[in-house]
């Protein structure tokens, strides 16, 4: 049942990306919706599934993406993998937790990406890079996981039945 | 004091007189009867009064009652209108659009029939899903024909060229992306560069002799050297000329002539060195009357 979840996920996630993300660009900024599903497959699922699932779909990303290296199907199983670490020791997982390391991970993944494409081909300057699209970028990733954080959050919390040690 | 039943007998004799009265004056001659008029006048002109308000309330009712009726009838047609104007205005729209693909693809089709190299149409169906790069995904592929390398236009010129390409879908690496290089011609000096994609989103012509007469507004074409472009489809204007000290090459700016933004479908061609000229301007640019550069110095 995982299994068949993880794969419509990236069944639908990649095409959802190349084809209707184009609508909510803001300044041309698009979300990285792969990013932040691995981050958030990462925050509750752990470790190995956020890698597994980020090598899936950074492969399905870099198939449609116009650039000839592999660089999406090496980073995202890398930020699975982080954002798995991260709230392993977590004993409670909170919304600003979500959205800084969703934040910081986007961050990473741009400049990695610049670094990437600035070895390898003609490189612009870092520092619009980081002006136009790391930070815009990151902070939309961040938005976007906040969203679905709460989403799942409360998805969760009406699944879960009240105990009655609960104290909220 | 007067008995009741004598009340009661007055009474009847009243009565009796009254109804007496009335034959009386029911038998009397026309011409006698006018004389009645007497009373009746004043009396009707005071019945008037309260005759004509009544009447006057009567018409107010009248004309509340009818707009009442009217209104809900309006408001029936209102509604009816309402839904008809919301279907109007939503056929619209449909129209306009299809008016608009109709252009757009009416144009897409002249220029394929006037291209004298072998296309394929396809549909951008969606765009790079990271931002890192600029491209377009195509709606054909190897079954179509496609491969990689192979030049994509519009009607406005040269787009880019198809760096990946999958059996259904291709992946379209736009000339404004800083990973592509096409091989351009300045075509009014007859200056060849590499045209490359700049950070700003346009394009650059690069490695132009340090002695081009090159100017702001020169029309860049392909060169048709390399890559899977035939020579002179348009790219764009140059719109800024770029001269460094103890550099051996010139560079320039170019506007391109297509909108990367707005491309909605694209001619792939499959073949570029089928035909060795382009028919005098298939596509959708003018460009400037060509100046001669008469003795100015290379």
């Amino acid at each position: 049942m995982k299994v068949l979840g993880y794969a419509a996920l990236i069944l639908l996630l990649v095409p959802l990306q190349v084809v209707l993300v184009d609508r909510i660009s803001l300044f041309d900024i698009r979300p990285d919706l792969a990013l932040v599903a691995v981050c958030l497959i990462g925050l509750y699922r752990g470790e190995m599934d956020a890698l597994l699932a980020g090598i899936a779909m950074g492969f399905a990303q870099d198939l449609f993406s116009g650039g000839g290296q592999w660089s999406n199907l090496c980073l995202k199983p890398i930020l699975g993998l982080i954002a798995g670490l991260a709230s392993r020791n977590l004993v409670n997982l909170t919304w600003l937790f979500a959205f800084g390391l969703i934040l910081c991970l986007s961050v990473l993944s741009g400049t990695v990406m610049y670094l990437l494409k600035a070895y390898t081909g003609p490189g612009a300057s870092f520092f619009l890079a980081a002006r136009g699209i790391i930070l815009p970028q990151a902070c939309y990733d961040a938005l976007v996981g906040l969203a679905l954080f709460k989403l799942l959050q409360r998805g969760r919390a009406s699944r879960t039945p009240q105990s009655a040690l609960s104290y909220e | 004091m007067i008995s009741l039943q004598s009340i009661a007998g007055g009474k009847r004799a009243v009565l009796l007189l009254l109804v007496f009265l009335a034959v009386a004056l029911l038998l009397l001659p026309e011409s006698r009867q006018e004389s009645l008029m007497v009373i009746g006048r004043p009396m009707a002109a005071v019945i008037a009064v309260p005759l004509r308000v009544m009447e006057a309330a009567n018409q107010k009712i009248d004309t509340t009652v009818n707009r009442y009726l009217a209104l809900q009838q309006w408001r029936e047609e209102n509604r009816a209108l309402r839904q008809h104007i919301a279907h109007l205005q939503e056929e619209n729209a449909r129209l306009r659009e299809t008016a608009v693909a109709a252009t757009r693809l009416h144009d897409l089709l002249e220029l394929q029939e006037q291209l004298p190299y072998p296309t394929v149409a396809a549909q951008v169906i969606g765009r790079d899903p990271t931002n890192w790069y600029r491209s377009l995904v195509i709606n054909k592929g190897r079954k179509n024909g496609l491969a990689a390398d192979m030049g994509v236009v519009t009607p406005a010129g040269a787009v880019g060229r198809i760096v990946k390409a999958y059996d259904r879908f291709a992946i379209v690496l736009l000339l404004n992306d800083l990973n592509n290089a096409v091989t351009g011609l300045v075509q009014r000096t007859r200056d060849e560069g590499i045209v490359e994609g700049t950070e700003k989103g346009l394009a650059q012509i690069k490695y132009l002799p340090l002695l081009s007469t090159v100017k702001v507004g020169d029309q860049v074409v392909t060169s048709g050297l390399a890559g899977g472009f035939p020579r002179g489809l348009p790219i764009g204007t140059i719109t800024k000329i770029e001269r460094r000290e103890a550099e051996l090459f010139l560079s320039a700016e170019i506007a391109p002539d297509a909108d990367f933004t707005k491309i909605e479908e694209v001619l792939v061609i499959t073949a570029p060195r089928e035909s060795a000229q382009l028919p005098a301007n298939p596509f959708s640019f003018q460009p400037a009357a060509p100046v001669k550069p008469a003795g100015e110095p290379r």
